[in-house]
């Protein structure tokens, strides 16, 4: 499982650094925040220290090609991961519809803390900060609903009941067959 | 054998967790916030020499995957258009022969007028892998690094103009700060250098924002006012870029007056938002004469009488 993860994690950065270039549809696409989208994911699956462990890696990998701070990705991104992770152990986060809001709420956060950060040390980002955070928020919400479906198809409890499930049928079946 | 732990001694220990992970990273930025006075970021050149073969592995997968689909697109257009381009060869081969001949004389002016070829430095050509993940900066990774001679500030351009400057270089890969990025800066004439056509008006350019313009500064609001569409080339003042480079066209011009400047919008003719591959040019710019002091003749004599 870890393994995955760190697949999931690597891919989104990767996806990350390279969309931004295609031609026409690139500078759409880097208001979506495909590494925050991964920390929140797992983070929403109440595991506290992994959901640090994946925004702390996805971060420090996207401060890695960017230009900004080198660690400022991975602040913001672990303090956001160890927020929702503790919000999702006292609430139920599972309903497809409150993560939305949690999303939404993730990107604006991340936003906030990575600005002042550069702020603090002297190096403000060359965005306008509140159009940049309305369009991070905008895309990487809508983005990011779909990308939790597509995540789910691996992750989540009912894939791997399935999983469970179709290993525990081919066993049977082989079972049987050995019988006759 | 593993040590089993329950969900509650986690969860105990995720504070620990949070502080530590918070510590190191915020311990990262500031260093690499302390290092930015020198333009050299040690820890980001380690770490992007890390991180730079799979970058390279995925970005080159990812390139064959696009071009695929691409290659199957263009094949749609690609009969319509076959007779267009078989026109405009022809116009380019008359064009090409027009060119050859004015070289060719240019070339015999040169050698009169015994003046040295402007090629005194070469070329590396490089691939951009990456760019900048932050919607918060814009720049890019391209992959060569000071193992193929590049060094930090050379200047970074495409076929079309200027693209932007080395900000850092590890030995693999190197960031380039584009011309957009307001912490970027050129010195910028308007209009052909050398005389003849519209009169020079001399100032800098440097990025303007998110909208991908350049905004041209300190311009007389004497000079006469540049028309849209005159190009922007650099004048090899900044001490980064060789003179006679392209950096744009003039899309917007407001009229300053005799105490205030021109205000000139250009856009960079490098098409910033698509890079694929980027030539940097091994220049080194000239050193500068440092003027020295001549004494006044009260301090000759002073001298003189100390010497007595």
């Amino acid at each position: 499982m870890k393994f995955k993860i760190a697949i999931v994690v690597a891919l989104a950065v990767v996806l990350q650094t390279t969309l931004r270039n295609l031609p026409g549809v690139g500078q759409w696409l880097v208001h979506v925040d495909l590494p925050l989208v991964v920390a929140t994911y797992f983070a929403l699956r109440r595991d506290v220290v992994g959901a640090m462990l994946a925004g702390f890696a996805a971060g420090l990998a996207t401060d890695v090609f960017s230009s900004g701070l080198l660690g400022a990705n991975a602040f913001s991104k672990t303090l956001v991961g160890y927020l929702i992770a503790a919000l999702a152990t006292r609430v139920s986060l599972d309903n497809p519809v409150v993560r939305i809001p949690v999303i939404a709420g993730a990107a604006a956060l991340d936003a906030v803390v990575f600005v002042m950060l550069h702020r603090i040390l002297g190096q403000p980002p060359l965005a306008p900060f509140a159009e940049a955070t309305a369009y991070k928020l905008i895309g990487t919400t809508v983005a990011g609903t779909f990308i939790f479906y597509l995540l789910d198809i691996f992750f989540s409890d009912r894939a791997r009941q399935r999983r469970h499930f179709a290993f525990r049928r081919r066993a049977a079946r082989r079972s049987t067959l050995v019988r006759r | 054998m593993p040590i089993q732990r329950t969900q509650r001694e986690i969860r105990q220990r995720a504070p620990a967790w949070l502080v530590a992970l918070l510590a190191l990273s915020f311990a990262m930025a500031t260093f690499s916030a302390r290092d930015q006075a020198t333009q050299e970021r040690k820890i980001r050149v380690w770490a992007q020499a890390a991180a730079m073969p799979v970058q390279s592995l995925f970005s080159g997968a990812s390139g064959g995957v696009g071009g695929l689909f691409q290659y199957l697109g263009n094949m749609r257009r690609a009969a319509g258009e076959n007779e267009t381009l078989r026109q405009r060869l022809a116009e380019t081969e008359a064009r090409l022969r027009e060119t050859e001949a004015a070289r060719a004389e240019n070339e015999r002016l040169r050698g009169l007028l015994d003046l040295r070829e402007g090629k005194e430095f070469g070329a590396v050509a490089a691939r951009v892998v990456a760019r900048d993940p932050s919607q918060w900066f814009d720049s890019a990774i391209i992959n060569r690094g000071s193992s193929s001679g590049i060094e930090v500030n050379m200047p970074v351009v495409t076929s079309e103009g200027v693209v932007g400057r080395v900000a850092a270089v590890s030995p693999v890969s190197a960031q380039v700060m584009l011309l957009t990025d307001e912490r970027a800066a050129a010195g910028a004439a308007v209009g052909q250098l050398g005389g003849g056509g519209t009169a020079n008006s001399l100032g800098s350019v440097r990025g303007f924002g998110a909208n991908g313009l350049l905004d041209m500064r300190y311009v007389s609001g004497l000079d006469q006012l540049p028309p849209v569409g005159t190009p922007v080339l650099t004048t090899g003042q900044d001490g980064i870029y060789p003179a006679g480079l392209k950096l744009g066209e003039v899309v917007e011009a407001k009229a300053g007056t005799a105490t205030t400047s021109h205000e000139i919008r250009v856009r960079p003719s490098a098409r910033l938002n698509s890079l694929s591959e980027v030539a940097v040019l091994l220049y080194r710019p000239p050193p500068r004469a440092v003027p020295t002091p001549t004494p006044s003749p009260s301090t000759q004599q002073r001298n003189e009488s100390k010497g007595k």
